[in-house]
């Protein structure tokens, strides 16, 4: 029964002027988004072919990742080349554009697509399943049949499911067999697997909006007042939660900007410099290796204390922001996406630690006058352990309260006076 | 008559339950938000103080030449107005290695935000049914069946609908500004003031477009859900899509070097390729100067040199017109390298910004990047502040090399031996970096493109949404 519900559902919405113009925008929206964060990957890979280290350089860059074409996150900050010297690290930019309204404006790639355009045609799809019904009158015929409300409300949402996921998962996976045709590209297993997993957390994340517009549907008598109140929570959920939550979290804990860092770096590193110098005159220049050595070293500390120090704050702020968007799916989803895609906050992060342990390893290699440095390898985490690492707990997050929405929207529409 | 139909309209949308929600909306979160980034305000107030008293207490020990510029490099203050309008977020920091990725993952929430997303929505929210659901009501054919034309109509229902919108989120923005006004540390100016009066004229402008656009859809469709589905469209376009795709159209359209191709390019010529050309000049030069000064024929080490200079005259000169030449001959070769280096930068600065004007030109499109074009310019915190920034910078540079120069001159008058380069130096007296906000004429007439732009939008919109009008059948 459920089935036929379901078949009459899509059959409806195929023949909708809701269905057209919405599958038309979502096609046009994902090509569009292959095709331009496809171009950007391919001069961010040209960029990388000459940046990239030679064999004995003491230099920690990664190739550009192929999944940022659909997740782009922090990809353009991992693949900035890190330059090893006896100082530190020194960040090379030259990779980024000189195109300030980048600087304006998100990436829309796959996962702003479906963040945002997604789960708004999602909730279009499910506002008008109760309320819209109940005005034409449909919904009594439909119940005064021998039909549980049961199989009514799941066959539509698995009817709706269907009508959205379909094609999206259709348009979604022409974009990267054609992207698969470039062999520049190269996905791998492990990369198809992600990509795969990331379609699955999308449908997730459609399924959840879906349910939540026939709730409200449910909860709502006309269907003028579901749209409003959907587009205003959706508005919520997908804007102002997440992007007030990062601002929020910056009230409860202290981090110094970023360039206040850099100024206490600088001015270190010249103090130092200043007074290894000032003892080197004082003795004529005799002996001066130990001194530097000894100024460096005092460098290093002070800079290592420093920079740990702010990690450990970066961190909590992080830890904390997660805590707090995730009240919002559309943030849970953006985490998610992004780890699985190796283009995550955690990936990042995880990433620098590697350049600090390669330093560190390469500064010892230096003073022990070895002037050729194995090359920097970075693996990505494995799947599992992205899943370990938090992304599990947003997937379950986003299943809980898709259930969730489902199942308080099957209270209502069992409590809804039909007529 | 205008009155009267402004007056029913604004009527029917204040007792709505669209209305309820939005207001509510709008106080809740315009007072939210301000105070949250007035908190943020301050504290970075107070690190921007600290920041410049550790830069002083560094400048009284330790300040040397060598490395002076890097220490007292020029920074922007926080401005007051990023205690509604944060801009382009200085926060996205790529050039250290501990940045700051936050903001990448979801850009912060501001006031130009509220307005440009979820007043748009809102406007949309009030508009869609305009013309379509009063046919369906049949209201419509009631109203066109008196004496009214049908422009006024039309007229009655764009202004009313703004001013149900506009005046609501004043009403929010009142609240929002007790905030700044009631918090001590933060001080606004006449200019300040005057810059957030022209941003709510600019809100005004971008209400009434959104307001027009979905009378316009209204007047096409027949019902109203399919008029709500395509303004939701149209709206995901114009709001979400449109200047997020610009730059990567520009990019593609207006193709600009890559940096790091440039830059290697360049240590190129005016590395290896400096350093052949160098030997070649030199090279050159050495077969002249051995025909006027055979004695320089014979290869002879420094030592040698210096000791038979020291005896012969002829010699000495000899030698010194080498060092002459030899300087003379790298100076050309740097020269000349230079050059070619310098048409590579510049070739690039012009294409980088002819791909950033065509990213604004087609994100100009859009109604939102219009609207946040103006906000941002007007309250200095957008591309045409950093510019502005660039050129304090620049002059302050100029006025610190001047500085530089007459100070290690002094130094050198007073003890021609002395390592200027690496002693530590009193700098009390240089002239310290002050950012100095536009005024707010200039910041004004460079924001008026994007503002003309969207009034020309909306008239546009305007015009279609009348002929529209008229054309539609009310039954």
């Amino acid at each position: 029964m459920i089935w036929t519900i379901a078949r009459k559902e899509i059959a409806s919405n195929l023949l909708s002027y809701k269905f057209f113009i919405v599958i038309l925008l979502t096609t046009l929206l994902l090509f569009t988004s292959f095709f331009v964060l496809y171009k950007d990957y391919k001069g961010r890979q040209a960029d990388y072919e000459l940046v990239r280290a030679k064999p004995g350089e003491p230099i920690a860059v990664v190739p550009p990742n192929p999944l940022s074409i659909f997740a782009k996150g922090l990809d353009e900050a991992m693949t900035r080349s890190f330059e090893i010297s006896p100082i530190g690290i020194d960040v090379r930019t030259g990779q980024k554009s000189g195109n300030a309204v980048f600087a304006f404006f998100p990436a829309p790639d796959f996962v702003y697509v479906v963040k945002i355009v997604l789960s708004l045609v999602a909730l279009l799809f499910g506002f008008d399943q109760v309320s819209r019904e109940r005005e034409n009158g449909v919904l009594r015929l439909m119940l005064s049949n021998a039909v549980s409300r049961a199989t009514v409300l799941a066959g539509k949402w698995l009817g709706n499911f269907l009508s959205l996921a379909v094609p999206f998962v259709l348009v979604t996976l022409i974009g990267f067999a054609l992207m698969n045709l470039d062999p520049g590209i190269s996905f791998g297993p492990s990369g198809t697997g992600r990509f795969l997993l990331l379609i699955a957390i999308a449908l997730v994340y459609i399924g959840l909006f879906l349910s939540l517009g026939i709730l409200v549907s449910a909860l709502t008598r006309r269907s003028a007042s579901t749209l409003v109140i959907l587009l205003l929570v959706w508005s919520l959920l997908v804007f102002v939660l997440p992007n007030l939550g990062t601002l929020v979290a910056r009230q409860i804990i202290d981090v110094p900007s970023v360039k206040a860092l850099s100024e206490k770096r600088t001015q270190i590193w010249t103090r130092e410099i200043l007074l290894q110098i000032v003892e080197q005159r004082a003795v004529n220049f005799r002996g001066d290796g130990a001194i530097r050595k000894r100024h460096l070293d005092a460098i290093n500390t002070e800079l290592n204390a420093l920079e740990a120090d702010y990690r450990t704050k970066f961190d909590r702020l992080v830890r904390l922001s997660k805590t707090i968007n995730r009240l919002s799916p559309a943030a849970g989803f953006v985490y998610a996406a992004t780890e699985l895609a190796g283009t995550g906050i955690g990936e990042e992060s995880r990433l620098k630690s590697e350049v600090i342990r390669h330093k560190d390893a390469v500064l010892l290699e230096m003073d022990r006058g070895v002037k050729e440095h194995p090359a920097f390898v970075y693996r990505y985490r494995t799947v599992g352990r992205v899943l370990a690492e938090g992304g599990l707990f947003d997937l379950a997050w986003l299943t809980i309260a898709l259930i969730l929405f489902f199942a308080l929207g099957f209270v209502a529409f069992v409590r809804y006076d039909v007529r | 008559m205008l009155g009267t139909i402004i007056r029913k309209e604004i009527h029917n949308s204040v007792v709505s339950f669209r209305f309820v929600v939005v207001f509510s909306l709008l106080l809740v979160l315009v007072p939210a938000t301000v105070f949250i980034l007035t908190n943020d305000y301050v504290k970075k107030v107070d690190e921007f103080s600290s920041r410049r008293q550790g830069i002083e207490d560094y400048l009284k020990t330790y300040a040397h030449f060598n490395r002076l510029g890097g220490v007292v490099e020029p920074s922007p203050p926080p401005l007051p107005a990023t205690a509604l309008v944060r801009g382009i977020s200085s926060d996205i920091n790529l050039e250290d290695f501990e940045d700051d990725p936050l903001p990448v993952m979801f850009p912060l929430l501001d006031l130009v935000f509220v307005v440009a997303i979820l007043l748009s929505l809102a406007a949309l929210i009030f508009s869609y049914d305009a013309v379509s659901g009063e046919k369906e009501d049949g209201t419509l054919k009631l109203m066109l069946a008196n004496g009214l034309p049908r422009h006024r109509i039309l007229l009655g229902k764009i202004f009313g609908g703004t001013l149900t919108l506009f005046l609501p989120f004043l009403v929010s923005m009142i609240l929002g500004l007790i905030v700044i006004l009631v918090n001590p540390r933060i001080n606004w100016t006449g200019a300040n003031w005057g810059a957030l009066g022209l941003v709510l004229l600019g809100v005004a402008v971008y209400v009434f477009f959104f307001e027009t656009l979905g009378v316009l859809i209204s007047s096409r469709h027949h019902s109203s859900s399919a008029s709500i589905m395509t303004s939701l469209c149209v709206w995901v376009l114009l709001v979400l899509v449109v200047p997020n795709l610009s730059p990567y159209l520009a990019s593609l359209l207006s193709p600009a070097p890559s940096r790091i191709k440039v830059s290697r390019e360049i240590s190129r010529l005016t590395g290896v390729e400096r350093d052949n050309l160098g030997r070649q000049l030199q090279t050159e030069k050495m077969r002249e100067l051995v025909k006027r000064f055979p004695v320089l024929a014979a290869p002879i080490s420094d030592a040698e040199a210096k000791t038979r200079a020291e005896k012969d005259p002829a010699f000495r000169e000899a030698l010194e017109a080498r060092t002459r030449e030899v300087q003379a001959v790298w100076q050309e070769a740097n020269r000349i390298q230079g050059e070619k280096a310098q048409v590579l930068s510049t070739e690039l600065e012009r294409k980088e910004a002819a791909q950033t004007r065509l990213a604004r030109r087609v994100s100009m499109i859009s109604p939102l990047a219009d609207f946040t074009y103006w906000a941002t310019d007007l309250t200095s915190t957008g591309l045409r502040n950093i510019a502005h920034f660039s050129d304090l910078s620049d002059r302050w540079g100029r006025a610190y090399t001047e500085y530089s120069r007459s100070k290690i001159a002094a130094l050198q008058k007073k003890d021609p031996a002395v390592d200027w380069w690496n002693t530590a130096v009193d700098v009390s007296d240089m002239p310290r970096f002050e950012y100095k906000e536009e005024s707010l004429a200039a910041r004004f007439r460079s924001a008026l493109g994007p503002l003309a732009v969207l009034l020309v939008l909306s008239i546009c919109i305007f015009g279609a949404a009348y002929l529209s009008f008229i054309r539609a059948d009310p039954r």
